[in-house]
Order: structure tokens, then sequence, then C-alpha cells
């Protein structure tokens, strides 16, 4: 497996979960300048129970891409649809959940009201958001802290619990803003693969940004490689590697050659990005 | 161990909260002593009497003169009405400030500015509007403590982790919801902060009319004391409003401790043993 399996061309799909279309995201500042162009008609298939990763350099866009398929802003132009309906600026809270980069879970709120409060927000009836809470903290292990502020978890056992919230409102898709990034290495492996075990569990749809190749290796379908600001997808790198995903896979040669081709694939994107950040104005044609 | 570090180990053979303990009160009763000396040796007793003198007539005129325990009591209440109309009338109008940034931008300046004037210089006014009387104690302590609870109420609503309130419109809340779940409770901790100063505030506005104005309340007594030449009374009399100031603080640090929610509470034990980061 290495670049020359890559697909330049969205993947078709009869029914895909999510549906991106031209999606365009122009930043504009105050005062009727240009703006910034974030994204640059940005067009790609997800298909039920798939696992895509975004990956580029820092500001390339992969957050607010993200953020535009969960219906928090409204692109400049293009559309977005998921199963079926179109999301334009507004969240669809039964269809899709997200998993912030930090933790979310509210510190004044015990673990259990945190999730009590996201399933009443989705309007999951009362008489169920307990026992839906209680077998998602379950699913990662963290049954036993439901009475605990998140003051009183570890970094890790936080961002296991904000993923616990983030499926136990049963969405068919889960967005994931670099949801280990605060974690120590070891820590991000062991999630990974309690992640992957858990994806095949529920067949979720999973759309993850990472800035980790081994992350994103280890744990995607297809990895959707970003360019330089404006973000446009360079290439899609396909893992062929069924869920769940043992540690084992992280040895073989072939993993080792993905993650190498990735970087091979975003060096010059990040070169691009470091030339920006040094020259803001400066958006190549 | 470190320097910072309080609340265990040893020190000196004993546990370290009873070594704090008792090191805080060594401190209180080489004072009283120093000032015993000082009164019994040195001072001029017309200005100061010793620390013994002073509890001698704490007990007799200050307590057992129905009609001073009767103007302490008049600065409880007046203290207690003034506090609670800053905190009912600053909570209101600070959320109503803080609840958009239309509002803070065009009041917030104003309520800043209102704060920054030194209420001493408008007493008079408060006299000719509200009169010699309690009304006129109470609204000088209210004008001195509503600030306070205004500005914290608009700071702690403000200070706010953007991501919060993404998480909470992802998750399909309202803009009651996330005022609900999200921006009062992540006011409390700054709403006790403006608690307390305003507590502060509200006893010195309080005792400052008194001082000022009052016919037979307790700046009736300190004068007469004061001018009188009657030094261990008068500072009897100031040790019992400092109690009553202590008595109100303690009160709003419980308050604190119990109505913070989640384990932010200063103070709250940490239930799991494991440690806050």
């Amino acid at each position: 497996m290495t670049v020359g399996d890559t697909l330049i061309a969205p993947q078709a799909s009869v029914n895909p979960a999510i549906s991106i279309r031209n999606v365009t995201q122009r930043f504009a500042p105050a005062g009727g300048a240009d703006g910034v162009l974030a994204l640059d008609n940005v067009s790609l298939d997800i298909a039920p129970g798939e696992f895509v990763c975004l990956l580029g350099p820092s500001g390339c866009g992969k957050s607010t891409l993200l953020n535009i398929v969960g219906g928090l802003f409204k692109p400049s132009s293009g559309e977005v649809t998921v199963a079926g309906r179109r999301v334009d600026g507004a969240p669809h809270p039964d269809e899709i959940a997200f998993v912030f980069q930090e933790s979310t879970l509210f510190p004044w709120y015990t673990i259990i009201e945190n999730f009590r409060i996201a399933l009443k927000f989705q309007g999951a009836p009362k008489s169920e958001r307990d026992d839906r809470a209680m077998e998602a903290l379950q699913a990662v292990g963290m049954a036993g802290f439901a009475r605990h502020y998140p003051s009183q978890l570890s970094i890790g056992m936080r961002q296991r619990v904000n993923l616990a919230r983030g499926i136990c409102v049963r969405t068919n898709i889960l967005l994931m803003v670099e949801p280990f990034a605060a974690l120590d290495e070891q820590s991000r492996m062991v999630l990974g693969e309690d992640l992957s075990i858990l994806l095949a569990k529920t067949g979720k749809t999973i759309v993850f940004v990472t800035h980790s190749l081994a992350e994103a290796v280890f744990l995607s379908d297809r990895i959707v490689v970003m360019t330089a600001r404006p973000g446009r997808i360079k290439t899609i790198v396909n893992v062929n590697e069924p869920h769940p995903r043992a540690p084992d896979f992280m040895l073989e040669p072939r993993f080792g050659e993905m993650r190498n081709d990735l970087f091979a694939l975003l060096r010059d994107e990040i070169r691009q990005a470091m030339a920006l950040q040094r020259d803001p104005l400066k958006v190549r044609a | 161990m470190s320097v910072m570090d309080t609340s265990e180990g040893v020190f000196m053979g004993m546990p370290r909260a009873r070594a704090v303990a008792l090191t805080r009160w060594a401190i209180v009763a080489t004072a009283a002593l120093a000032l015993e000396l000082y009164g019994r040796f040195f001072a001029d007793p017309a200005f100061m009497q010793p620390v013994s003198a002073i509890l001698r007539a704490w007990i007799d005129p200050v307590l057992s003169d129905a009609r001073i325990i009767r103007a302490l009591m008049d600065a409880v209440v007046e203290i207690a009405v003034a506090y609670a109309l800053s905190i009912i009338c600053g909570a209101t109008i600070g959320i109503a400030i803080g609840v958009s940034n239309f509002a803070r931008k065009s009041f917030l300046p104003i309520v800043l500015l209102l704060y920054a004037i030194p209420q001493v210089t408008l007493m008079p006014l408060f006299i000719l509007i509200f009169g010699l009387g309690a009304a006129g104690k109470i609204a000088f302590g209210f004008s001195h403590g509503v600030f306070p609870v205004i500005v914290n109420v608009v700071a702690g609503m403000r200070n706010m982790n953007p991501l919060y309130l993404r998480a909470v419109q992802s998750m399909g809340g309202t803009r009651f919801d996330t005022l609900r779940h999200v921006i009062f409770p992540n006011m409390v901790p700054a709403f006790f902060v403006g608690l307390r100063l305003s507590m502060t505030l509200t006893l010195l506005g309080v005792i400052l009319a008194e001082l000022y104005v009052s016919t037979g309340g307790i700046g009736y007594f300190t004068r007469l004391f004061a001018e009188n030449f009657n030094p261990a009374p008068l500072f009897a009399l100031i040790g019992s409003l400092a109690t009553i100031a202590i008595l109100f603080n303690s009160l709003v640090r419980v308050a604190e401790r119990r109505l913070t929610p989640g384990a932010r509470a200063p103070g709250k034990l940490n239930l799991s043993g494991a440690k806050s980061r």
C-alpha cells in the first residue's frame, strides 16, 4: 500500500452519510477587504460507517470544514448534506455529535450531570438519560466515575469521558477535532485502540481532525490530505485494514510506509503554511 | 515538604493544622498583651486604656446599656437590608448588562463611572433625600455595595471558555439553555468575589453614615465616648462593630462554600483524593 493507491476524486457512494459539495469559506475582515480564503471548493463524500481523517498543515481549514459539516458555521458557498438533509449553518444534534479538542465537560456538573444535559439538549426522554449515560461510560471503562467532577479526573480520564459523551447521544455521525491532542503519546495510542474497537461495534461515521500521522493511519479508512491555505483536497489515501485494529497493525511494514508517504505528501504543504504564517497576505493562486 | 503546604504533616511534634491555629492565636495574644502593657504603663488614660479595661467596659456599659444594644441591632438590620438590596439589584442589573454585547457596551462604562466616584462626597445628598434615620444609612450602604456585585456579575458572564459555548451549540442547546447550564454556573465564583467585596463596602457605607449623621445610633455613642475622653467603652463599641463585620463575612464565606457548584469551591474537599489540575 503506497501512494499509488490514492484517489484524487472523491469516492463515489450511492448514499453518502455526509456529502460536501463545492464548499468555499472566506473569512471576511471588517471593512470589506477580500479576506482570507480558508477553504477553496472542497468536495467530498463520506460513506456510512466510514472513518475519515482530515490531515493537513495548521491553518489549512480542517477544523473549519468540520465546523461547517456540524452546522456551527455557514459556508460562504457550497453545500453540505447529512442523511439527505441540508446542513445550513444550523446544528443537527440528532444526527451529529462533536467531540472537541479539549475536554468540554462542564466543570460545575458531575460526569453524569454532564451527560444528562447533553441528552436533554438533544431531546432524549428523561427516563432513558441515566441508562444511556451509564452505558456510554461503561463502553469507555469509566462507569465508576459517574459522580465525580471533571476536575477530579486525570486528563486522560477526562478525554475518555468526553468521548463517551459524544457516544451517549447515539448519533450516526461523530465529528472529532483533535480529541486526543492534550494526551501523551502512550495514552493516545491506547485511546485510539479503544476508539477503533468502539467503532467496529457501533458502526458510526466518523470524521476526525488530527495532526498525528500515526493516529491517522491507525484509525482511518481514508485519509484526506489537505493543502496549505487555501485548503483544498490534495489527495486521498486509502487504508485497507478492517476495524477493530490491533496495536500489531502499527508494527507492520506497510504502516510505517504509509506514514512516511503521508509525511512526504505533507512536507511541502507544511513549508507553504509556514511561509504563509510569515506573510499572511500571500495567498497561492 | 513544600513551603506552601500547611494542610498535612507534622510540625514541632503536633499536627500541622493545629500548629497553624496555635500560631494564629499566639499572634493575637501577643498583640493584646502589648496593648495591655502600653495602656497600663505608657499611654495617657484619656486616649488609650489597657485591654482588660476595654473588656470590662464591653460588659458594662456597652453590653448592659439597652440603648447601645438597640443601636448595635439597628446597625445589623441596616447592614443586612442594604446588603440584601445590593445583592438583588446588583445581580439583576449585572445580568441585564452582561447578557448582550449591546447592553454591556452601552451601560457598563456608566456603571464604572459611578463606581469610581467617592460616595462620601455625595453623603449630604443621600441625607437630604432619605433623611437622618435608617433609610439614609441603608441607601448609603447600598450605594457602596451594589457596584461590586454588578461589575463582578458582568465580568463573570464575560469570562467564558468559548469552547463551552460551541459545545452547547453543537448539542442543540438553546440560548436559554446556554444561560442556565453554562453562563450562570460559570459566573458563580466571580459572583461570590463580588459578594465579598460588596459585604465590606456595605459595612463601610452604613458605618460611615452612622458616624456622620446618627442622632441616637452607634455614631452617637462613638462620638459621645470619644468627646468625653472615655476610650475604654469607645474601643469596646468599635470591637463590637468589628465582630459584627466578621460574622457577616463568615456568613458569605459559608454561603460561597456551600453554593459554588462543582469541585471549584474554595476549601471544598476533593472527594476522590485525586489531585485537581
